[in-house]
């Protein structure tokens, strides 16, 4: 417990300071920001009680939007993603169900199910996200071109995090 | 009671959602107003100390840039001085009256936060209220108008960059004097759109663009940037892409410009409107 505690909390923090000190940073074009810092709520265990989801969520959208001075939009996207993940891992869910105390990660349920999972959660994230950035639906298809960029950009990252992960 | 509380068991999970939300959605509506984001400002306090040491790693890398633009301006600037003093004549000098005369005060600050990745971008200044900054002045780089002041504390101000969709400045083509509204379109942080000029006047590629007094916050006259293309839009106007003369991207030193004459302005316009 205690350790699982640390752990999570290590990964909280080397998110938050990649996301902050370098992917902040990175900017093609006007259309492609990663946000990396939702992987933190694709890999909490499995299961977690939903309000402890939920806080933790909360928790993370709401020091990221005072890192990047964005009150609120952060916040209600990971809210969203937090809310959503129970049903995403049971869309996803692998053909003899989840082993108990486990991380929903690469190590464990492979490479096609984590793509699988995590597309669809950084998808949702981005796209609330973006669309709340914008707030409003002129330049829709705009909009949904930075979606799609940016998550084809987040989704390399946090594989590559994963990868890395499984390597060690 | 019962079945309020199986309710309430039952749908937990909704409740704390709608309530996280709830509270996201209201800081979203209320703090990215920008004038009244006390909460913002104390909050900024506390990454302020992160943020400036990433800021100075950035400006020290940056020196030997910053070192021959400060030399280039100096020259300017001695040049202008050069023209105002007159030595030939000594017995009869001109009183400079700066009381009368000084429309606009100058005062340098240092960019130590920016982003340039949103669609509404805003940078922090390390100058406030106790140096002088108020709501509403000018923010120039040293190339060209980079935005307009929408908050200050005590030693800092939040202001809203000219790659912000909210952000719309009266701008006119210097050659021939023909104004219109330049605004950001949200898409590269080089580029501005001009529109409003209709399609009788003559523009060109390389044309350069600049700010008219109308506003009251920027001095006349301040280079906005350059034509870069131009096509028509509608039937009657001109969309012209203008690029940059501030780079957003190393935005780092800063000159605000407050209008000393502004209230005198604003409040003979009000009689007649």
């Amino acid at each position: 417990m205690i350790n699982s505690i640390l752990r999570f909390g290590l990964i909280f923090i080397l998110l938050i300071l990649l996301q902050v000190l370098l992917f902040n940073n990175i900017q093609f074009s006007g259309y492609v920001n990663p946000y990396v810092y939702i992987m933190f709520i694709l890999l909490l265990p499995v299961e977690i009680p939903s309000w402890l989801l939920l806080l933790l969520s909360f928790a993370t959208g709401l020091i990221i939007d005072i890192f990047s001075g964005s009150p609120g939009m952060h916040t209600s996207a990971t809210v969203l993603a937090g809310f959503v993940r129970p049903y995403v891992l049971r869309i996803v869910s692998p053909r003899d169900g989840y082993e108990p105390g486990s991380d929903p990660s690469m190590i464990i349920y492979g490479l096609r199910w984590f793509f699988s999972y995590a597309l669809l959660m950084v998808v949702i994230h981005h796209t609330t996200l973006f669309y709340i950035e914008v707030f409003r639906f002129a330049d829709f298809f705009r909009t949904m071109m930075r979606v799609i960029l940016s998550t084809m950009f987040s989704m390399t990252f946090i594989l590559l995090i994963e990868f890395y992960r499984r390597g060690k | 009671m019962r079945n309020l509380l199986n309710f309430l068991a039952r749908y937990n999970n909704l409740i704390i959602f709608l309530i996280l939300e709830g509270i996201a959605f209201y800081l979203l509506t209320s703090g990215n107003k920008y004038h009244n984001s006390r909460m913002l400002n104390s909050v900024r306090g506390i990454t302020h100390g992160i943020e400036g040491k990433i800021n100075n790693t950035r400006a020290y890398l940056g020196l030997r840039e910053i070192n021959e633009k400060l030399a280039a301006e100096n020259v300017a600037l001695k040049n202008s001085i050069g023209k105002l003093v007159k030595r030939d004549n000594p017995v009869f000098f001109s009183v400079e009256d700066s009381s009368n005369k000084q429309q606009y005060q100058h005062t340098s600050a240092e960019a130590i936060q920016n982003s340039i990745n949103r669609q509404k971008n805003f940078f922090t200044i390390n100058r406030g209220e106790s140096q002088g900054i108020k709501v509403d002045m000018a923010v120039l780089s040293g190339n060209g108008v980079a935005g307009v002041i929408v908050g200050c504390s005590k030693n800092y101000s939040v202001a809203m960059s000219l790659l912000n969709l909210d952000f719309k400045l009266s701008a006119r083509i210097k050659s021939n004097g023909y104004f219109g509204s330049l605004g950001w379109d949200g898409r590269d942080y080089r580029y501005a759109v001009l529109s409003e000029i209709p399609q009788h006047v003559l523009v060109n590629v390389g044309d350069t663009i600049e700010t008219t007094g109308y506003s009251a916050i920027f001095p006349e006259g301040e280079l906005i940037g350059t034509v870069s293309d131009y096509e028509k839009f509608g039937g009657d106007f001109y969309k012209i892409t203008v690029l940059l003369m501030t780079d957003f991207k190393k935005l780092h030193f800063v000159d605000i410009i407050g209008n000393m004459k502004k209230t005198e302005q604003l409040e003979l316009e009000k009689l007649y409107k």
